[in-house]
């Protein structure tokens, strides 16, 4: 009786088992929930390429670089200060395809103050809304001294306290929070980090050195079908940001179109039309690494060209 | 020394715990970013001490003072819905509220209500760490024996005089029971408060997380329970005090 109703179980357990290794399913772990600056991961034809993608998406707090050096995602998203700091902790992880060419994180604060500058700012005093472990946070703390204001953890997304008090400085992704907060009716500046001189890929797309190694030619078609995606994306954000709104209805859709149309200078810079989507240079990778060993992010610097790969 | 003995138990499964974890990373079995050596744990809490103690005790300041308050407020609040059934009936379900109360998803409004810092920490802390309270309060002060309640009853004894010399006492045990299970709550209502509303431990385990310090965020976790634990052995003590002479489970 036992051994028969085993028997009866034991295709399903074999293709329960199968299903976990089935060499077509590739995991892309983002670290946010589904929004603009993925839009071209959504866009992408994986299908076109042979490619079975299941996107996870993410949260605050979510590991997703720990996830993909572990290999519970084959794919990630995430920036590239991060993947410098991982890396330099020995987890193997390389960048395949940036994104945001440049740092699109900022810093909004209530027009009405009349601030010309970062400097100003962190002169003036008020409270600023800043997620402290970050490189950027330290790197402003160095070049402008945080002892006029106070600092106060960043509450993600939400605005309703830089909403609430005229002082209330928050750090901001450029193209997203402003953009809801006029929406709301606040009256918003913005200083981009990258005024600080900190400018890091990010949203980069990643995958584990032994991923690369095992299948290069999957990693390849990845690469193939996120950059088309950027494209279509780009060209015609609609579909997929209908698509995306259906997955995350808390973000409004004209919030959706607005953000995907602000996020794109961001995107194709003069430098991506001559060396495509989503490319990278040593370069800026040897500033990163240098800007993260200032600031005591990182006790061993990675060699800069083992940091990410063109395919 | 018979103390002593009876703490070797206790450390046993912990030295082994220590020792796999140790050697699972040394050898490779384990990637260092996703579970931490005990040994860099206890290097990280070396390097950050004057950090990681100086929240250690904000922390604790603030689970205290919400425990506290969740101790005086969950007494006086059992207290009055034991008064009588329609009280009860008309008051219990909101005070399940308190248990069921998602706190990471209301943290954001105590931010605005209480301001960030020290208040908004409290405040959680107290939110999460009342229900126990009121509970096993409750369920103390109606589960006083019948007999003696008639007893009490036939000599005359006013209302409050029965409470408190009778029904209180009775309850003891089972408030006490009520606070065990609150100070946990109250430690991990302050981290939650404080990832929010900043500062303490749960700023400590935030900022490391984010710069992927893995061994920062154990070595503020591993505090965290030793707050905890001292919580804990408080109202251990306590209980010891008030219940050895005539409870069974102190003897």
């Amino acid at each position: 009786m036992h051994r028969r109703s085993f028997l009866r179980i034991a295709p399903a357990i074999a293709l329960l088992a199968n299903c976990g290794k089935s060499p077509g399913k590739i995991r892309l772990a983002l670290n946010w929930k589904p929004d603009p600056q993925f839009g071209g991961f959504y866009a992408a034809p994986y299908q076109a390429h042979g490619l079975d993608v299941e996107i996870l998406p993410g949260g605050a707090g979510t590991p997703t670089i720990q996830m993909v050096g572990a290999g519970s995602a084959e794919f990630g998203v995430v920036s590239a200060d991060e993947l410098v700091v991982a890396r330099s902790q020995g987890n193997d992880v390389v960048a395949l395809y940036a994104v945001f060419q440049n740092n699109p994180q900022g810093i909004m604060v209530h027009a009405s103050r009349k601030l010309a500058s970062l400097a100003d700012l962190f002169k003036a005093g008020g409270t600023v809304a800043l997620q402290r472990g970050l490189p950027y946070a330290r790197l402003l703390e160095k070049k402008y001294g945080f002892d006029k204001v106070k600092i106060v953890p960043s509450p993600g997304g939400d605005i309703s306290a830089f909403l609430a008090d005229k002082n209330f400085a928050q750090q901001c992704f450029i193209m997203s929070e402003p953009l809801t907060a006029k929406h709301r009716g606040a009256d918003v500046q913005v200083f981009p980090v990258s005024d600080a001189g900190y400018n890091p890929y990010t949203t980069v797309l990643v995958t584990s050195g032994s991923f690369l190694r095992k299948d290069p030619d999957r990693a390849k078609a990845m690469v193939a079908a996120v950059r088309e995606g950027w494209r279509a994306y780009l060209d015609d954000p609609k579909p997929t940001n209908q698509r995306m709104n259906q997955l995350n209805p808390s973000m409004a859709p004209e919030v959706f179109a607005g953000v995907a149309d602000a996020q794109k200078p961001f995107i194709e810079t003069d430098e991506t039309r001559r060396n495509g989507l989503g490319s990278m240079t040593e370069e800026r990778w040897q500033t990163l690494i240098v800007q993260l060993k200032e600031l005591g992010d990182i006790q061993q610097a990675p060699a800069a060209d083992d940091c990410y790969r063109a395919l | 020394m018979r103390r002593l003995r009876s703490v070797i138990p206790a450390l046993i499964p912990l030295l082994v715990v220590t020792a796999a974890a140790e050697l699972a990373v040394r050898y490779g079995f384990v990637k260092s970013y996703l579970v931490p050596a005990p040994s860099s744990v206890l290097r990280a809490m070396i390097e950050s001490r004057a950090e990681l103690f100086g929240a250690l005790l904000t922390t604790s300041v603030s689970a205290l003072v919400g425990f506290l308050l969740s101790t005086v407020a969950g007494i006086a609040i059992a207290v009055f819905l034991s008064s009588s059934r329609a009280i009860q009936r008309a008051f219990y379900p909101y005070a399940v509220f308190f248990q069921t109360v998602p706190i990471i998803a209301i943290a954001p409004l105590l931010v605005i209500w209480f301001g960030y810092g020290t208040r908004t920490v409290v405040a959680s802390a107290f939110v999460v760490s009342i229900f126990p309270v009121i509970a096993n309060t409750l369920s103390g002060i109606l589960s006083t024996e019948p007999a003696l309640r008639d007893l009490f009853r036939l000599y005359g004894a006013s209302t409050l005089v029965t409470l408190f010399k009778l029904r209180f006492p009775a309850a003891l045990p089972q408030i006490l029971t009520g606070l065990r299970v609150a100070s946990g709550l109250a430690v991990i209502g302050a981290i939650v408060g404080e990832f929010i509303g900043g500062q303490g431990l749960g700023s400590v385990v935030d900022v490391a997380r984010t710069q992927q310090r893995v061994d920062k965020v154990f070595a503020a976790v591993l505090l965290a329970s030793v707050l905890g634990l001292a919580l804990f052995g408080l109202i251990n003590l306590v209980s010891y005090i008030t219940l050895r002479r005539w409870h069974a489970s102190e003897q």
